[in-house]
């Protein structure tokens, strides 16, 4: 185990340690057996997280380039089998039913699709060994590859998960960037998605368009969809620079912020550890991200370099979407905090995503 | 290169958010820690209830049931509308009423506003289930003052009502605040501060639901202290049933003590009105009533005495020695002293002191009057107590009047004369006093020389404190003056022609003395004030109506009580 390894381990795990004592926290004064058992749950999927990380950061990121189509088939598989048979939960299908848990496929698409754009944009020419995707004109350097994002997309905005279909299209812009695809495509994908933008609106559903709205002005409907978030900031501003103290928090402890141990999962850490709490967990988020972004850097491998900054990105637009969602900066779209919220897939995929990081660091020299 | 920028961007997310928490969390943290205790905590006041006020025998005169106000937040119901018409559908209310009721009580969005009072538990438990559909209503348990006997004694209870700006001003530094009930008039007035329970409450935090988690903090409520009162409440029922309702007051005392067995007026009020919203028109029809029902006659009551002051006059003349009971005048129907002509109402010839008190001679006492001059009734008035109040434990006493030639000098700038001496000896003219001074001054004759301070409250919170009230003063007077103006009270009764005359066949000896006060243009005041049973005195009693025509009505009431309480075998 080197040191990149055993420094990205001890955060994450810190992460996840935090986690589940906000897990613990937020679950502390609900009735009933399955909520006691959520932290244990939380614990057992965040051991299973790091054995997998342990396992990936042995596997050779290369295998990842090869299954590449495999894995794509795969998630568009599970995305199908949810979108047929999906199990209806809080209203949404975004879970497949397994022995004793419940499988969200989106999670795994995040992952997968950084793998594949990553794929995509480093294929270099039989030739001269230079990048494909500096002589890609619109059609293979924007169209083709957002076609293959968007089916999937499709399905997960169709579930309905608007968070996550956001989240993929972000991360399908972040790799637009990453593999130095030119400005005038992206400004071009850009300018097309906000035209395209009313369309979408229409295709909102009436409480996804009642959310933005009340993001806008959350004062609209402070008993319904604007509850949330002014109980989330209320949350998290009461905290103070100390916080209530750990099962002290009276928004979480006294059920008035809902999701309290998924979405809003930061709320609760922040209302019972303060700001110095809240700047210790961004610290560690902000460490992993580094940590990947430097890996990048110092990989020559294209794909590498592209999976390792993708990796970045993507737990960057999740703790950034979440944690300003949480502090009523950004819309409520449903969309876990990576580590910290309850969810073994968001749990695994993170470890699983990390443990890739860690193999791309070792194999750095090997191209 | 591009990985770079990205580095940057992640440190610029970061800031962002970093200024985000700490904007929340640090710059407004005082807001939203005030958001997220008003989110949780909430007090429920639980009002204590305010002490009873019992009769001598222990039952309660004034009690407390256990009622609901219902409330309406203004800030914490978004429809407003909707919650009051679901409302008023629950409470039976119409709908105009109800929107009237809320715009009158509106203060602030924060402050509850009283939709109902005094809801019974019934409704309050409909309120209180359909609560889920109406957003802000909150539920308030308020002990209400009853009086389980209705207009018994109530000018002696006196009645509760939301503070007035006068007592505010007065009260505010005793920690009374706007909206505070507390009494007016009576007892309840009085006593107030014994009476005035201690709300306690609890803070308990709640969740989403409402649901309390836990108790913060509690203050428990402290009831007020019960005050007992020396009335009778048989006897004060017995009384006000045969006063009826003529505008008049009865006082019936213990002549040793100075404890108040009964204090009645004829024109009363149910003091339980002033607290019910709905009775607004009752209210309005006691309060400006011309004939002052709100008014306790036997205390705030001033009127000249007639006849009943011959007995001053006969002590003082007694006392001087210029009088002795063997002393005669001669009774020619009139008097003519100065320019003008007295007249008796009869015409008695020769009489002694005795017969003269028994036919009520005015003659006689114009003469007795002039023998011993208009000082030395004004000094042996004042030693029976008049011209200032009798400090009964009840507000607003009024004092009362005797007039004497330095205040006529002084106040009216004429010289006193002896026809002023004249009208003064029959208690006429300037001479103003209260149904009770009476009953006090009939006392000293009943107790042989003891003037006593009438109270009437025996007892607070159990502890007996009558005691503090007793000073009685002993008179410094012969034995033969109170002994000769006994045997004259008696005569009165058992005189063929004595003018309580009708009094002699009641089954009890009763003395007293009869008064008729002319009043200028209106009927005369009649008064009966004596005391039974004539050899051991237990009760002094005082009928007064206010117009009432003569003594002779007074008498008949009296006779009537008389009756009854021996019937009752209360003597």
């Amino acid at each position: 185990m080197n040191r990149t390894e055993l420094k990205i381990l001890i955060a994450a795990a810190l992460i996840s340690i935090l986690g589940i004592l906000s897990i613990y926290s937020s679950t502390y004064c609900k009735e009933g057996v399955i909520w006691s058992a959520i932290y244990k749950r939380q614990i057992i999927w965040t051991a299973l997280g790091i054995a997998v990380y342990l396992f990936i950061s042995r596997v050779n990121y290369r295998k990842f380039w090869d299954l590449t189509y495999v894995l794509y088939a795969l998630a568009l598989l599970l995305l199908f089998i949810v979108f047929i048979s999906g199990v209806v939960r809080l209203g949404a299908q975004r879970w497949i039913r397994l022995a004793w848990f419940n499988f969200q496929p989106s999670e795994i698409v995040k992952l997968v699709m950084v793998i594949f754009l990553a794929r995509y944009f480093s294929r270099k020419s039989a030739d001269d060994m230079s990048l494909k995707v500096n002589r890609y004109g619109m059609f293979r350097a924007l169209i083709l590859p957002f076609i293959f994002v968007a089916v999937p997309t499709f399905f997960i905005i169709e579930q309905p998960d608007l968070g996550s279909g956001v989240i993929v299209i972000c991360i399908f812009m972040a790799m637009l960037f990453l593999a130095n695809v030119k400005f005038k495509y992206i400004a071009f994908f850009l300018a097309l998605s906000i035209l395209v933008l009313p369309v979408g609106w229409g295709m909102l559903r009436d409480y996804q368009k009642e959310r933005l709205l009340v993001f806008l002005n959350p004062g609209i409907d402070p008993l319904g969809a604007g509850y949330t978030i002014i109980q989330s900031k209320i949350a998290v501003g009461s905290g103070g620079i100390f916080g209530k103290g750990w099962l002290a928090g009276t928004q979480s402890q006294l059920h008035f912020l809902p999701e309290s141990h998924t979405d809003f999962i930061f709320a609760v850490f922040a209302e019972e550890r303060g700001v110095l709490g809240v700047l210790v967990l961004l610290s560690l988020y902000f460490f992993l991200i580094q940590q990947a972004l430097s890996i990048a850097s110092r990989t020559s491998d294209t794909f590498g370099k592209l999976l390792a900054s993708g990796i970045g990105l993507v737990l960057t637009i999740q703790v950034f979407i979440n944690v300003a969602m949480n502090m009523g900066m950004a819309p409520v779209v449903g969309l876990p905090l990576p580590l910290m919220s309850y969810g073994g897939s968001s749990v695994l995929v993170t470890y699983i995503a990390l443990g890739m990081l860690v193999n791309i660091n070792k194999h750095r020299a090997v191209f | 290169m591009r990985i770079k920028l990205v580095g940057l961007i992640c440190i610029f997310v970061f800031l962002f958010l970093v200024s985000g928490l700490f904007s929340l969390g640090v710059i407004h943290h005082g807001k939203y820690k005030e958001l997220s205790e008003k989110n949780c905590i909430r007090l429920i006041p639980q009002p204590g209830s305010r002490g009873k006020i019992l009769s001598s025998e222990g039952d309660c005169i004034a009690d407390n049931s256990l009622t609901y106000d219902i409330m309406l937040i203004p800030q914490e119901t978004d429809l407003l509308r909707r919650s009051l018409k679901s409302l008023a559908a629950i409470l039976n209310i119409d709908l105009k009423e109800i929107n009237a009721r809320f715009k009158a009580g509106y203060i602030s969005p924060s402050m509850p506003v009283t939709i109902m009072k005094n809801v019974n538990s019934k409704k309050a438990i409909a309120v209180e289930e359909s609560k889920a559909g109406i957003n802000g209503v909150v539920i308030q348990p308020a002990p209400l003052r009853t009086y389980p006997y209705g207009s018994t004694a109530a000018h002696v209870i006196g009645y509760l009502a939301e503070i007035d700006h006068w007592r505010l001003t007065k009260l505010a530094d005793y920690g009374y605040k706007t909206k505070d009930k507390v009494g007016f008039g009576g007892i309840e007035e009085k006593y107030d501060y014994y009476l005035q329970q201690e709300d306690g409450g609890l803070s308990v935090e709640v969740d989403r639901r409402g649901k309390v988690v836990r108790v913060i903090g509690f203050k428990p409520p402290q009831s007020g202290k019960d005050i007992q009162l020396t009335i009778e409440l048989k006897l004060q029922r017995l009384v006000e049933e045969v006063l009826g309702g003529r505008n008049g007051c009865v006082v019936i005392m213990n002549p040793y003590s100075g404890g108040i067995l009964a204090m009645a007026n004829g024109l009363d009020f149910d003091p339980g009105v002033f607290l019910d919203t709905s009775s607004r028109d009752e209210v309005k029809r006691i309060v400006t009533d011309k004939n002052a029902l709100l008014l306790n006659r036997s205390i705030k009551g001033l009127y000249p005495p007639g006849s009943i002051f011959k007995c001053i006059v006969a002590a003082a003349a007694l006392e001087s020695g210029k009088l002795t009971p063997a002393t005669t005048f001669v009774c020619q129907g009139s008097l003519v002293v100065g320019n003008n002509e007295f007249a008796c109402w009869g015409k008695h010839g020769e009489e002694d002191l005795i017969q003269a008190i028994a036919h009520s001679c005015d003659v006689y006492f114009y003469k007795t009057g002039l023998l011993i001059g208009p000082q030395a009734i004004h000094d042996y008035s004042e030693k029976f107590g008049l011209a200032k109040p009798t400090t009964i434990e009840l507000p607003y006493e009024a004092g009362g009047f005797i007039p004497s030639p330095l205040w006529k000098r002084l106040s009216r700038f004429k010289s006193w004369f002896d026809g002023d001496t004249a009208n003064m000896a029959i208690g006429q003219g300037d001479v103003l006093v209260t149904p009770l001074q009476m009953v006090r001054m009939m006392a000293v004759f009943a107790n042989q020389g003891k003037l006593v301070r009438p109270f009437i409250v025996k007892a607070i919170d159990g502890q007996d404190v009558s005691n503090y009230h007793r000073g009685s003063i002993e008179l410094p007077f012969k034995k033969s003056t109170i002994d000769v103006v006994r045997r004259g009270l008696r005569a009165v009764v058992t005189d063929p022609e004595g003018t309580a005359g009708m009094l002699a066949a009641l089954s009890v000896p009763v003395a007293g003395k009869t008064g008729t006060a002319e009043v200028a243009g209106k009927l005369s005041h009649g008064w009966f004030v004596g005391f039974f049973p004539f050899q051991t005195p237990r009760f002094v009693i005082c009928v007064f109506l206010e117009n009432g025509g003569s003594g002779q009505a007074a008498t008949g009431l009296a006779k009537e009580i008389i009756e009854k309480m021996a019937k009752e075998n209360m003597i």
